[in-house]
């Protein structure tokens, strides 16, 4: 479980700006096993939240705690999966899906053969010897993911992993990463601006707004899994459209707000 | 592919053709304008192996050797010296923002004096006695260093932040990230400064060689052309070019070997 109360995070602005709120006052815990979705438009906060989950910010204010115990670093229970791949061009994919371990001090022989086993379980059997550059985006994820799978976290961070793809490779992932993790039911929180694939994937929706970056509110999505079985039929279903319906006046209303308080500052500054 | 289609594909053959059209233009103007120190292609290349093959003509050979030997010494110790102070500095003047500041300046003035201005007054300060090698090693790692330093601190710069981030994430600390990330990342890049900081080291050689401490290739080059000596004089020079032109291709042959990954080279810096 992790627990995030209160936490504030500013980053200092350019030169003369005030500093960026880029969180404020965030509470939001992530249960066990759940598959939690992150939307919401862009600069409203949300990769800052992974980068802080995942300890490779400091927040200033709140705390964060995984399983009870407050984070302080990186640690090897929290593994990320980054939107660019972040893939190290001079090693095969079998290096770099065994880089996690390889940190930790596992030994060479072992590491491997964990890294072999999850090469086999991204659907990438046999690529093994290739270099990052030899792959396709969407075979570069796979990379990404089971890399990440590889430390077997308790928790999965992903941000925006399938952005960078184009429609139907993201399609095929997203497949792929829901019979993953219905086979593993890893906790993961998945950052994405698609409406239509956090509902498809999430548990639950957290929506978030910006300036400064808060949690707007939190939607459960009630179907049923698994869904990785017929992902075309549970995008067509009722519930869904009406999910996705239900994100999208949300984020409109939050859309307009932002429009309007600008409006406001406007008029105010322009008053003599 | 047919053999014909294989030499037509080649680079080799056009590099020949280049060479022939330039022997025969050389050869039809030094023929029709008969010059003493502008001499005949041919004439150029028959004094080639009479540098080169020992015996072949006196002790022509054993000279162009002894110089060959004197000036490359040099040149390796300083292009060593080069590479093993410039990598490591611009590699870390590239990861930490502060020590760069200090060392910001001194960049600078490598990158824009001209050398050949103050190359009197080092020689003057360091000596130019029997043959003066520290003072031409330590000239021709003024020559060399800067292109290593700035080639290597780019290196460090241009390393996507999100390996970094990555590799913090999975447990990496300072010396692995150093490791696994930044070494191997900055690798091309720091194969380029060697490239670019040997074509200076030889240009140094020569330099300091030629106008300033009178020793080896530089010194022969100065007595043939006080000889009048034009074939062997050009002779010289090709070998010199051509000894050049050995070296960068050997560097470029290393950096392939050692950046596999990465399948275009880089131009320039
Ligand atoms: N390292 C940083 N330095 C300064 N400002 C930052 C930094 N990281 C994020 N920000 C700012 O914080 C806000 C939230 O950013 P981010 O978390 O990346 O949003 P999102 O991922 O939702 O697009 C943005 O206004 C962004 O400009
Ligand atoms: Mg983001």
């Amino acid at each position: 479980m992790i627990e995030i109360k209160g936490v504030s995070k500013a980053f200092p602005g350019r030169k003369g700006s005030e500093p960026v709120q880029a969180l404020k006052d965030v509470d939001l815990i992530v249960r066990d096993n759940e598959f939690l979705t992150v939307l919401g438009p862009s600069g409203c906060g949300k990769t800052t939240l992974l980068r802080v989950i995942a300890g490779l910010v400091p927040h200033d204010t709140g705390e964060v705690l995984v399983d009870g115990k407050p984070v302080t670093g990186p640690g090897p229970e929290r593994a990320m999966v980054f939107q660019s791949f972040a893939l190290m061009p001079w090693d095969n994919v079998l290096t770099n899906v065994a880089f996690g371990l390889e940190m930790q001090g596992v030994d060479k022989k072992t590491r491997e053969l964990k890294a072999l086993e999850l090469i086999e379980m991204v659907g990438l059997g046999g690529f093994e010897k290739r270099l990052p550059g030899e792959l396709s985006g969407g075979m570069q994820q796979r990379v990404g993911l089971a890399r990440a799978l590889a430390v077997s976290p308790k928790v999965l961070l992903m941000d925006e992993p399938f952005g960078a793809l184009d429609e139907q490779t993201r399609r095929l992932l997203q497949e792929e990463l829901l019979r993953i993790w219905e086979a593993t039911r890893t906790t993961v929180v998945f950052i994405t601006h698609s409406m239509e694939e956090a509902v498809l994937l999430g548990d639950r929706v957290v929506l978030m707004r910006p300036r400064p970056g808060r949690i707007d509110q939190i939607l459960d999505i009630p179907m049923a899994r698994p869904r990785s079985t017929h992902l075309d039929s549970v995008e067509s279903s009722g519930e869904f459209t009406a999910m996705v319906g239900l994100l999208w006046s949300n984020l409109r209303a939050m859309h307009s707000d932002v429009r309007r308080a600008r409006q406001a500052g406007q008029a105010a500054a322009t008053k003599p | 592919m047919s053999l014909v289609r294989r030499v037509l594909d080649s680079s080799a053959l056009y590099r020949l053709i280049a060479l022939a059209i330039f022997g025969t233009v050389w050869q039809l103007a030094t023929l029709s304008h008969k010059s003493m120190l502008i001499p005949t292609f041919t004439d150029t290349m028959a004094a080639i192996p009479k540098l080169l093959i020992p015996g072949y003509s006196g002790d022509e050979s054993a000279k162009l050797w002894d110089a060959l030997y004197q000036s490359n010494g040099a040149l390796l110790i300083g292009f060593a010296i080069s590479v093993a102070l410039g990598v490591p500095f611009g590699l870390l003047i590239g990861r930490f923002r502060t020590i760069e500041r200090f060392a910001n300046l001194y960049i600078s003035i490598l990158l824009v004096t001209p050398m050949a201005a103050v190359i009197p007054l080092l020689v003057m300060s360091l000596g130019v006695r029997d043959g003066a090698m520290p003072t031409r090693v330590i000239l021709i790692v003024l020559f060399a260093i800067v292109m290593l330093v700035v080639n290597s601190r780019a290196g460090i710069r241009q390393i996507d932040p999100s390996l970094i981030e990555m590799a913090r994430c999975f447990g990496a600390g300072e010396l692995s990230i150093w490791r696994r990330i930044l070494l191997p990342g900055s690798l091309p890049a720091i194969m380029t400064g060697v490239r670019l900081g040997l074509g200076r080291a030889i240009t140094g050689m020569v330099i300091i060689e030629l106008l300033f401490i009178a020793v080896g290739l530089g010194n022969l080059i100065q007595r043939y052309d006080a000889q009048l000596d034009g074939p062997r004089l050009y002779a010289l020079i090709i070998i010199v070019v051509f000894e050049a032109l050995l070296l960068i291709q050997f560097v470029r042959w290393v950096e392939r070997r050692v950046t596999p990954w990465r399948k275009t080279p880089s131009f320039g810096r």
